[in-house]
């Protein structure tokens, strides 16, 4: 790699990271971002509801590693890390443009990839964070007889790597959608909601065509019967291929994000 | 008087006795929502399954010539009133509401936010009150033509193609019904979608907050009823309290074996929180501490 | 004097509306005025120099090198935009640091810019007010600080005098004069003529999205052969020095003003009228007060050239 290459590679690192903490600052006080970070806590509330319940009924309680496995991850992976996703992947762009606040950033010298990628790693960032105290607290609350057990707190770190890794492509896909689509909430609600639900029912090779499976893939396969709502027909790839395909699907998306918003005019409505 | 009581943003003038105030609002917000490319093509779809259950209504009448039909089938066409629930009350239907309101509801009171534009409602000799009826006569126009429209045409049709007035003996007050439930189904995600509409001047932050609340309210409950076996956990679910409701009208047996008066006060307390809301949300002047 | 900004045959379409057309200008150092009335396309324009839009057909350069996707060179470049948007929850400090540390400087230089950018803008004292609850004023200043703080040579104004007070636009209208002194390139976009001429006498008459006129006032004025100018005199006995005037023929015509002394005279050879115009004075002993040309502006010449 020749000097040139190294000083442009070095260039971009630094306004990535301009890039991300002005925009890490400014996402950490906004509304919006208090008002999410409630929604992630939702579960914590669902696991204080569930450890206390045989308290006030006498009956005994559930095991509380197999609610947060079964209940707690599976719902932040369908349902919670979709909804942050699809909000702040598409803000990234759409927030900018919709705000009329693009120029003032497209007036600096900082390109525009690295505007991007700033303010993807943001939010993502941020997502990630709310997401992982959530899920963080809910395990406590729920193993809070058996936290001195260690071995499962390996299970607490694993979940929080993949809902990590789904948050990242997650947001990469929703980043892309927000740099092409005018109107990015409607695809990414036929996209979460619909085609991720609907294609884990196809058997064989379709379904990886889906996010969705490569996060199940690193996960232990749940036995069939209780909450078998949430979880679908799933046959699995392995942890290595899940992982190589989540991070490729990230980084095209991303390319193609930057890609779209270099090239890209966005006209200001008035 | 403080300033922002009296400022640039009330009319001062005499208060007319004019006909229907609100109506420009209406008329405008439906012009408005018309103009969306997607929803040019969504709205139509969503009439689809009254089309569908239309025909189900004709060939009810003429079940002889489907002998291939099954058993099921057969009885799901013996038109009576769950006929009429299964349409109006199913998930699928509240389901395209929601969608319907993302569409014509969540920039209602956002767009207005955004762009300072209740300053000039106010300034104009128009009250708080036909303010907030126009905009939920936007939602309401579009939930009638999903809901109240294909539930009366339904019930004509059995008529027209029956050619007796058996069906209206046999149920008098089934159109009383699909009033009832249509008016309450239209309130409540009127004052629903105002509600959340009020809450941001992000119409994107808001389409989610409708669809996520919709979603995730049904997740609670299933997860909550997988857990504890108990069926009052349903009163979490937005869904599940409409179709709650919806079997009382029809004279149906409710879907969850809780009293259905539970579901009408869920729905309720919404409405009225969302009224509060609204009433602190919307005012002509904003002041930034 | 060196060409800083150029444009060669520019052209900009917004589907089918057409929003500027075969732009082709050199632009030098110094104020020049883009001046033109609302939907013009001089915020086109200005985007299209600023690279934030990417043009149909033509180009554009700053300084012999194209600015569309050349980043490096917004170092050089400061923005004013016409559009009131902002991040809106941000303090007016952290909005300048934050877009400073885009620029690559260290925290005691952004900290000693922005300082002296609120204080420039006169912001010092509500630095640390959310920008949601200043006013149109406030908010006009602090786009005109996020423009100036990291001392560009190159500054595009777009509207920079809405929503201030005539003590505020004679203050920033100051300051834009003082960065020509610096040797500075400055454009400036305005609808409202007095502002620009207040400021320069380069102007760019874009109407349409065409270029109507460019260069200095006063001789886009002396060009107009074909609009008569017109001529106010003020004296003791307008109807005396008019029938003088009448047997003319480059006089065309002949007004009597609102005041009872005035004449207005219009006529299609100026250098001729004002020749003759003394000795008409001493022939039959007028007395004169005054003598103005009330054309002789930005006013008339862009009324003219729109009309046309």
């Amino acid at each position: 790699m020749n000097q040139i290459t190294v000083r442009r590679l070095l260039f971009l690192w630094n306004s990535i990271r301009k890039v991300y903490s002005f925009f890490f600052f400014m996402g950490k006080k906004a509304n919006k971002t208090k008002i999410f970070f409630i929604v992630a806590l939702l579960p914590v509330i669902m696991a204080l509801i569930i450890k206390l319940n045989p308290i006030f009924s006498g009956r005994s309680s559930t095991e509380g590693i197999y609610i947060f496995s079964n209940v707690i991850i599976v719902f932040y992976l369908q349902a919670l890390i979709l909804l942050l996703a699809l909000f702040f992947g598409t803000s990234v762009c759409s927030e900018e443009v919709e705000g009329k606040t693009l120029t003032y950033l497209t007036t600096r010298p900082v390109s525009k990839s690295a505007i991007i990628l700033g303010k993807y790693a943001a939010y993502t960032s941020l997502v990630i964070l709310m997401t992982g105290i959530g899920v963080t607290i809910s395990f406590l609350i729920l193993n809070v007889n058996k936290l001195h057990d260690f071995s499962l707190y390996e299970i607490l770190i694993r979940d929080v790597i993949v809902l990590s890794l789904g948050i990242i492509c997650y947001t990469a896909l929703f980043t892309f959608v927000g740099t092409f689509l005018k109107k990015s909430i409607l695809f990414g609600f036929v996209f979460g909601f619909g085609w991720e639900n609907v294609i884990q029912y196809f058997p064989g090779s379709t379904q990886r065509f889906s996010i969705v499976h490569y996060l199940k893939s690193l996960l232990p396969v749940p036995k069939i019967g209780r909450f078998s709502f949430l979880m679908f027909k799933l046959e699995p790839s392995t942890p290595v291929a899940a992982v190589f395909m989540l991070f490729l699907i990230t980084g095209i998306f991303l390319g193609l994000a930057c890609l779209f918003f270099s090239l890209k005019d966005y006209i200001f409505e008035d | 008087m403080t300033i922002k009581e009296k400022g640039y943003a009330h009319w001062d003038g005499e208060f007319l006795d004019k006909k229907f105030p609100w109506w420009p609002i209406t008329r405008y917000g439906i012009k408005l929502t018309f103009r969306r490319k997607q929803f040019k093509f969504i709205f139509p779809l969503s009439l689809l399954p009254a089309v569908f259950f239309l025909a189900g209504i004709y060939v009810s009448e003429r079940l002889e010539d489907f002998p291939f039909f099954g058993r099921e089938t057969v009885e799901f066409l013996q038109i009576n009133p769950s006929y009429f629930k299964a349409y109006l009350a199913s998930s699928f239907m509240i389901f395209l509401i929601v969608i319907i309101v993302i569409f014509c509801g969540s920039g209602l009171i956002c767009d207005d936010l955004k762009h300072n534009a209740l300053q000039l409602y106010f300034s104009r000799p128009i009250k708080k009150k036909d303010y907030f009826f126009g905009k939920t006569a936007v939602i309401v126009f579009f939930l009638f033509i999903l809901t109240l429209v294909p539930g009366l045409v339904f019930f004509i049709m059995k008529l027209v193609f029956s050619g007796s007035f058996k069906f209206f003996v046999s149920y008098p007050w089934l159109p009383l019904s699909i009033i009832g439930y249509s008016v309450v189904v239209t309130a409540f995600f009127s004052f629903f979608t105002l509600f959340l509409s009020s809450l941001s001047k992000n119409r994107r932050y808001v389409t989610i907050l409708i669809f996520g609340t919709y979603i995730l309210s049904d997740i609670f409950y299933r997860i909550f009823y997988d857990i504890f076996s108990n069926h009052y956990f349903s009163l979490l679910s937005l869904r599940a309290n409409l179709q709650q409701v919806g079997a009382v009208f029809f004279s149906q047996k409710t879907p969850y074996p809780i009293h259905w008066i539970y579901s009408l006060l869920v729905l309720s307390g919404i409405c009225v929180l969302a009224g509060f809301v609204l009433k602190k949300k919307v005012k002509g002047v904003e002041i930034v501490k | 004097m060196k060409t800083v900004i150029e444009t060669k045959k520019l052209s900009k379409w917004y589907g089918n509306v057409l929003g500027l057309s075969d732009v082709s200008l050199q632009i030098e150092a110094g104020i020049t005025g883009i001046l033109g009335p609302n939907g013009a396309g001089k915020s086109t324009f200005l985007k299209l120099i600023t690279g934030q839009i990417k043009p149909n057909i033509g180009s554009c350069t700053i300084e012999g090198q194209k600015i569309r996707n050349n980043y490096h060179f917004y170092s050089k470049i400061g923005f004013c935009p016409e559009q009131d948007s902002f991040y809106e929850e941000m303090t007016g400090w952290q909005f300048m640091t934050g877009l400073l540390k885009l620029h690559h400087y260290s925290p005691s230089e952004i900290k000693a810019m922005t300082k002296e950018a609120l204080e420039i803008v006169e912001l010092t004292e509500d630095k640390d007010r959310v920008i949601k609850s200043y006013s149109r004023g406030m908010r006009q200043r602090l786009k005109f600080a996020q423009a100036i703080a990291h001392k560009p040579e190159i500054i595009v104004f777009d509207e920079p005098l809405n929503g201030l007070d005539p003590l505020g636009r004679r203050k920033i209208i100051r300051l834009i004069k003082s960065y020509e002194e610096e040797g500075k390139t400055i454009l400036v976009s305005s609808h409202v003529l007095p502002e620009i001429e207040a400021m320069t006498k380069q102007i760019i008459l874009i109407h349409q999205g065409k270029v109507f006129a460019q260069g200095d006032i006063h001789y886009i004025r002396d060009l107009i052969d074909t609009h008569p100018h017109i001529v106010s005199i003020k004296c003791r006995n307008p109807r005396q020095l008019a029938s003088t005037f009448i047997q003319e023929d480059y006089v065309l015509n002949i007004h009597f003003g609102s005041a009872d002394n005035t004449l207005l005279i219009e006529t299609n050879n100026r250098d001729k009228f004002f020749s003759l115009l003394p000795s008409l004075f001493v022939k039959y002993n007028i007395e004169v007060d005054e003598i103005t040309s009330p054309d002789d502006n930005l006013q008339a010449v862009f009324d003219y050239l729109v009309e046309k």
